[in-house]
């Protein structure tokens, strides 16, 4: 088989693989070689389906001997099996990467052999990119679950990012849909690179020298949807893996069906807007100071359908609106549906100079269209004061802002080890 | 009110402000204009003065690093009539420091920082969107025709980033090239541009990324309208990808 048709099969099955991102990096490359990473990302172009490319992102092989019931690559679906060679792999980074086509190689795979075996190839990738070829882009790599924790070491210190998939958010799901797989597997490297990336930042403050591990965080991504956890559930998890293992990402997965199977549950329809709304519940908690009890609780323990969840949140709490957009601390205008990070600096900037107006909201690029039923500017108000919840609650819903869009950045399952 | 003349160029329209500010008390209430040697036109003419330029710009990076990047990325816009604004912009930036761009309540700063986001925008885009190919001699060679004059950042970035490579970035509006080449960088300008032969595997090359650019995308989510708006038409020219469509 010719590399093209390998690349077009190896990069077919990674297009579900959620994360774009490839961003977090600073890497200035070696002087004689090729290729530095910048720290804010960049998009090289973009896909039909609206999505950023930004790496060149392909299996090492899809011939795998696992059989998880929601994966197009599992071995009893009959699909057409390819592998790269290394070297295949090497000359495409480094051409499209000479061209400007790419930030760097995301390479991912399902299991060949055994874990170590695979997770020893697609170390040797990344190893040849580093040292023989003096590559300097950004490199990610996915962990293969009960790899050995000598090669997800390695694969730490030629990566940028390195990322485990936690693939279902509990181990229940796990045994009954992917019974080869264990929490153990998924969970023991997940920690190890946490500790690595810890300890490597502090030997970085001693020594500049120290050799860096994977400098862009690692993250993870679970299905959503074809196992019965709650959105309270999954919101949990993310929130400890963001306290307790440093993950820089958690990426959800709307479940699409591959393959009928009893195991699974039978969806008219990809969970995209439950997807979103978790994307949305994410946010508010790695930016916005969130916790997930506040989002949800066992009595309501999903997202609510028609309300984004920050505003899902102030309908609940109106004991904290309005705000005084002149004198409210930055945190608490960033509870304010509407405003998001870039609009509260913009407001915290500018009333500095003077008091802002409603009209100097909307001067400095601030959209109040959904904010108005929230604020007020010095004593001033667009809406009339008093509303009840359940008034706003029907503004917002009668057009006002309230339609239901769609992700921008599609985000569709990423099925693979 | 005073009106000042300058000669149209970017150092004229440094130096001139850095007079005025040296000069005028109240230079929010000064109006700054190219000459344009109309017969009407009023206003003292101030003399260009490079060094001048120069020293007063590293004075405001030095205050204030992020407005004296945001009249870079203004420059980069080659704008014209805006040079009032621009005038009051520096003169809020030497009173107020970094905190001026927060200052969106006032038009002068509203309008050069938005021009000067739009130009950074562009140049960021660039970044990813520009193509190279490969020719027969080995050297890479990628065209293009940006709408802000973007090209002195951009090879700076290929110079961190394509360092063992022999290149050349070509405007082909404007006619300026910038030339990478064992790690030295040059800018000039090319009067006759002849499109050179390609190396022999370019095309085979292409092909692959065409390939991968197909495949990568989820069939059942075609969305052309998104990725028009992320990457709008006019950058199509050069993509690889999008030739032939
Ligand atoms: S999820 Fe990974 S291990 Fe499971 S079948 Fe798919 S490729 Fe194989």
């Amino acid at each position: 088989m010719d590399t093209q048709a390998k690349l077009q099969i190896l990069s077919g099955a990674a297009r579900y693989d959620a994360s774009c991102a490839s961003s977090g990096s600073k890497r200035e490359g070696p002087s004689c070689g090729t290729g530095n990473t910048s720290s804010s990302g960049i998009c090289h172009s973009w896909a039909d389906d609206g999505r950023c490319i930004s790496l060149l992102k392909v299996l090492l092989s899809n011939d795998c001997i696992y059989d998880c019931a929601y994966c197009v690559n599992r071995s009893t679906n009959p699909v057409e099996r390819a592998s790269f060679t290394a070297r295949e792999v090497i000359d495409l980074t480094l051409e499209f990467y000479r061209r400007n086509y790419i930030e760097g190689l995301f390479l991912s795979s399902a299991v060949m052999r055994s874990p170590d075996h695979t997770m020893e190839r697609m170390v040797r990738v990344a190893e040849a990119l580093r040292t023989e070829e003096q590559f300097g882009g950004y490199i990610h790599l996915k962990i293969i679950p009960g790899s050995s924790s000598e090669l997800v070491r390695k694969a730490g210190l030629y990566a940028d990012r390195i990322s485990v998939n936690i693939e279902l958010p509990s181990q229940a799901s796990l045994q009954r849909l992917a019974p080869q797989k264990n929490k153990q597997a998924i969970i023991e490297p997940m920690s190890l690179i946490g500790r690595e990336i810890a300890d490597s930042l502090v030997e970085r403050k001693v020594n500049r020298r120290a050799p860096r591990f994977a400098p862009a965080g690692q993250s993870t991504q679970m299905i959503i949807g074809a196992s019965p956890e709650t959105d309270f559930q999954i919101l949990r998890l993310s929130q400890g893996l963001y306290k307790k293992m440093n993950l820089k990402r958690v990426y959800y997965s709307a479940y699409v069906p591959v393959m009928a199977d009893n195991r699974l549950p039978v969806l008219a329809a990809p969970p995209l807007l439950r997807e979103h709304r978790l994307y949305q519940a994410d946010w508010l908690l790695r930016f916005y100071g969130f916790s997930a009890e506040e989002i949800l609780s066992d009595e309501a323990p999903h997202l609510d359908d028609s309300f984004d969840p920050k505003t899902a949140w102030a309908l609940r709490h109106p004991e904290f609106f309005p705000v005084e957009i002149n004198r409210a601390d930055y945190a608490t205008l960033l509870r304010v549906p509407g405003i998001g990070v870039v609009s509260a600096k913009r407001i915290v900037a500018a009333r500095r100079f003077s008091p802002i107006t409603p009209e100097g909201l909307k001067k400095i690029g601030v959209v109040i269209k959904r904010a108005k039923y929230f604020i007020i500017c010095s004593g001033r108000s667009s809406e009339k004061p008093d509303q009840s919840p359940t008034v706003i609650r029907q503004r917002l819903l009668l057009g006002e802002g309230s339609v239901v869009s769609l992700p921008k950045q599609l985000v569709l399952p990423g099925l693979f080890a | 009110m005073n009106s000042y003349l300058y000669d149209g160029t970017a150092d004229g329209l440094l130096s001139a402000i850095a007079w005025i500010l040296e000069v005028e008390p109240d230079p929010e209430k000064v109006i700054l204009s190219a000459r344009k040697d109309t017969l009407f036109e009023e206003g003292l003419t101030i003399n260009t003065d490079a060094a001048l330029a120069e020293s007063f710009f590293s004075r405001l990076k030095q205050y204030a690093p992020d407005a004296a990047h945001t009249l870079y990325s203004f420059m980069l816009a080659e704008k014209e009539g805006m040079e009032t604004s621009l005038l009051h912009y520096v003169s809020l930036a030497f009173r107020h420091g970094d905190k001026v761009k927060g200052y969106l309540t006032h038009p002068a700063v509203r309008d050069i920082v938005n021009v000067a986001k739009k130009a950074g925008r562009e140049l960021h885009r660039m970044k990813g969107l520009l193509r190279f190919e490969k020719l027969q001699d080995g050297a890479y060679l990628a065209k293009m025709e940006p709408d802000y004059n973007i090209i002195h950042p951009l090879a700076y970035h290929f110079s961190h980033r394509l360092r063992a490579q022999h290149w050349f970035l070509y405007d082909v509006k404007r006619r300026t090239a910038a030339r990478w080449n064992k790690g030295s960088l040059q800018f000039g300008t090319i009067e006759q541009f002849t499109t050179p032969a390609l190396s022999e595997d370019e095309k085979k090359v292409q092909a692959l990324w065409q390939a991968f650019f197909k495949t990568i995308a989820i069939p059942d989510r075609k969305n052309p309208r998104l990725q028009k708006s992320n990457m709008p038409m006019k950058y199509w020219k050069y993509l690889v990808e999008k030739q032939g469509e």
